[in-house]
């Protein structure tokens, strides 16, 4: 067991509710540093909640949640983001109002480091080219290849040590969601953690290193990637085969 | 089926109807406002420019409290009918502070009023702004994520709570201020003459008004409040502190309230427990007619609704007079509601402006 990476987000017997709609009902999950960790389930199956309640948009009423160690259940959504936790959420809630390159500083809004911003500015331009032609456009005018573009650029501003992906797939087209998927390996392959929410169930598996089957509330299923991806019940139900 | 297909028809001839009368309409109306303007003006040019002056310091200090309404509409969807209380009491800390703390009269020198006007000022914003966000956190705040109309009962609840208080405080009469600004002309040139009252009012709103401006666009605080204000969720993703935002923004607009009041106090000389009513009436008017949540909007607003009445009550030809002034106010407010809700300078955007 010594061989394995430390324990970076631990999720215990999480019960999260919607006024008085519990859409959590004891989840357990875990990231350990480095990894891709996927989360697939149907929609309804409380994934995007799952997110909510790591990131202190709505706290779980039952359970603990654990980032590098220090308990941060009930912590504000501001400090868990100074703790290092950022994302693209589910819709990506851009602030249409704002040019990409306000939308990408707001991204940096807790740090301080002024050079090492720009240089991440820059890195996110190129990353995504697109939005570097696009700089001074209002982000609720683009289209939504380009917004999901900007809301994961806007969330790697932050330099997180975890990153969250909630659907970055979702409405784009093909050729965009090659693109987001070659971008979610090379930010891991620079250090960065990722828990990433799919619709997508088979690209998501290919890029994880382990993943949860989501269902109603609960994990059905946890195991390695690719054991899933071999996994008769997930292929049926998630990747559509008979 | 017949009716339906009937009532259908009905609705699209009606709306083909408001389409071309309405426009012909307000087209007409302004026509006839244009020409009343300048039969005005030919009648009497110099009169007519120093009418205009009164409204610009009118629009000057109206603008302040209407920034407060769009600064918090902005960040919350609140109109804080409280507002306007909080403009009052702004003006009564300022009577006491010149009067009784700084012993102003009506001679006293230049500098002993400088110093007075800006150490009252001081206090009042200070005032202001601490009683602002401590509505927002007593008041507002436990209903965050009640129905949109709970908050806005709490709202008029403090406005009048906080007409009590000046009651209780001062009593129902006026707080009279005695004249202590200057009055001699700045220039006087071609029959237009332009006092120095007025152009102090003006010299405490404008860098004011300018220091909000840059304040909101250039600051790390102010992109938290734009950012809050429009997407409060994504803003808290960011690592902003919403809750501290908020309460920052009221602090802003209860600033901005307390130097309204004692520009008021200062240059209108009484002020009293209703008075907040009215200006506040008045500046929201101008931020809805502005463009709620837009600041240059309520700017724009304010001046235009400062022109409005200074011209309705002071010019000579066919004016309606100081009577009508709150019915055009209201019939403004009225109109906008129905026909531009989103205001001169507001977008038409699906999630609001
Ligand atoms: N704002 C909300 N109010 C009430 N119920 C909600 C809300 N958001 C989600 N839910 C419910 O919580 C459950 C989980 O939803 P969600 O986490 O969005 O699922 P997923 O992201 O897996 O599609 C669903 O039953 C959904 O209807
Ligand atoms: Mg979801």
């Amino acid at each position: 067991m010594s061989a394995q990476p430390a324990m970076l987000l631990e999720l215990k017997g999480v019960e999260t509710y919607y006024g008085s709609i519990q859409a959590l009902k004891g989840i357990s999950i875990e990231v350990r540093e480095g990894e891709i960790v996927t989360l697939i389930g149907a929609n309804g199956a409380g994934k995007s909640t799952t997110l909510r309640s790591i990131n202190g948009l709505n706290h779980p009423r039952k359970g603990t949640i654990s980032f590098q160690g220090r308990d941060i259940t009930h912590d504000a959504p501001h400090s868990i983001v100074k703790r290092g936790i950022a994302q693209s959420p589910e819709g990506r809630k851009l602030f249409p109002r704002m040019s990409v390159t306000e939308n990408l500083e707001m991204g940096a809004f807790q740090r301080s480091d002024r050079g090492a911003i720009r240089e991440d500015m820059e890195r996110v331009f190129t990353l995504f080219p697109r939005l570097a032609e696009r700089r001074t456009q209002k982000a609720g005018t683009m289209s939504g290849g380009e917004q999901q573009m900007c809301a994961i650029g806007r969330a790697l501003m932050a330099r997180p040590t975890l990153l969250m992906l909630d659907e970055p797939s979702m409405g784009l087209a093909p050729i965009f969601v090659e693109r987001i998927f070659e971008t979610i390996v090379e930010v891991n392959k620079q250090g960065t953690s990722i828990l990433l929410v799919e619709q997508n169930a088979l690209m998501a598996l290919h890029v994880a290193n382990r993943g949860y089957v989501l269902e109603t509330g609960t994990v059905a299923l946890a195991d390695d990637a690719k054991a899933l991806a071999q996994n008769p019940q997930v292929r049926k139900t998630y990747l559509g085969e008979i | 089926m017949a009716t339906h297909a009937h009532t259908e028809v009905s609705l699209r001839r009606r709306r083909s109807y408001s389409s071309y009368v309405m426009p012909a309409v307000a087209t007409l109306l302004v026509a006839l406002l244009i020409a009343w303007l300048v039969v005005n003006f030919v009648k009497g040019p110099a009169y007519f420019v120093t009418i205009g002056f009164i409204g610009l310091t009118n629009g000057a200090l109206y603008a302040l409290v209407a920034l407060g309404y769009t600064l918090v509409y902005g960040i919350l969807e609140l109109i804080n009918f409280a507002h306007g209380d909080v403009f009052m009491l702004g003006g009564l800390f300022s009577a006491t502070m010149l009067l009784s703390v700084f012993h102003l009269h009506a001679h006293a020198s230049t500098l002993a009023l400088v110093a007075a006007i800006v150490g009252s000022l001081l206090v009042a914003m200070a005032a202001c702004g601490i009683l602002n966000a401590a509505i927002e956190r007593v008041a507002y705040r436990p209903l965050r994520g009640a129905p949109r109309v709970a908050p806005l009962i709490t709202a008029i609840g403090m406005s009048f709570i906080l007409e009590d208080v000046a009651i209780g405080w001062k009593g129902p009469g006026y707080t009279a201020v005695p004249s202590l600004l200057p009055t001699g002309p700045v220039f006087s040139v071609a029959g237009i003459t332009y006092t120095w009252e007025k152009l102090i009012v003006v010299m405490i709103t404008a860098p004011v008004l300018l220091l909000l401006v840059w304040f909101v666009k250039q600051t790390r605080q102010g992109k938290a409040m734009r950012a809050t204000a429009q997407d409060r969720d994504a803003a808290a993703m960011m690592g902003i502190d919403v809750n501290r935002t908020i309460s920052f923004t009221f602090i802003l607009a209860g600033a901005l309230a307390g130097t309204g009041g004692l520009v008021y106090a200062l240059y209108f000389g009484q002020i009293r427990y209703d008075t907040g009513y009215q200006i506040g009436l008045i500046a929201f008017t101008a931020a809805v007619l502005g463009g709620i949540g837009n600041l240059p909007g309520a700017v724009l607003g304010a001046l235009l609704i400062g022109f409005i009445q200074s011209f309705n009550e002071g010019l000579l030809w066919h004016a309606p007079g100081s009577d009508w002034t709150e019915s055009i106010v209201f019939s403004i407010l009225i109109l906008i509601l129905v026909f531009r809700p989103e205001g001169l300078l507001g977008e038409r955007t699906p999630e609001g402006a």
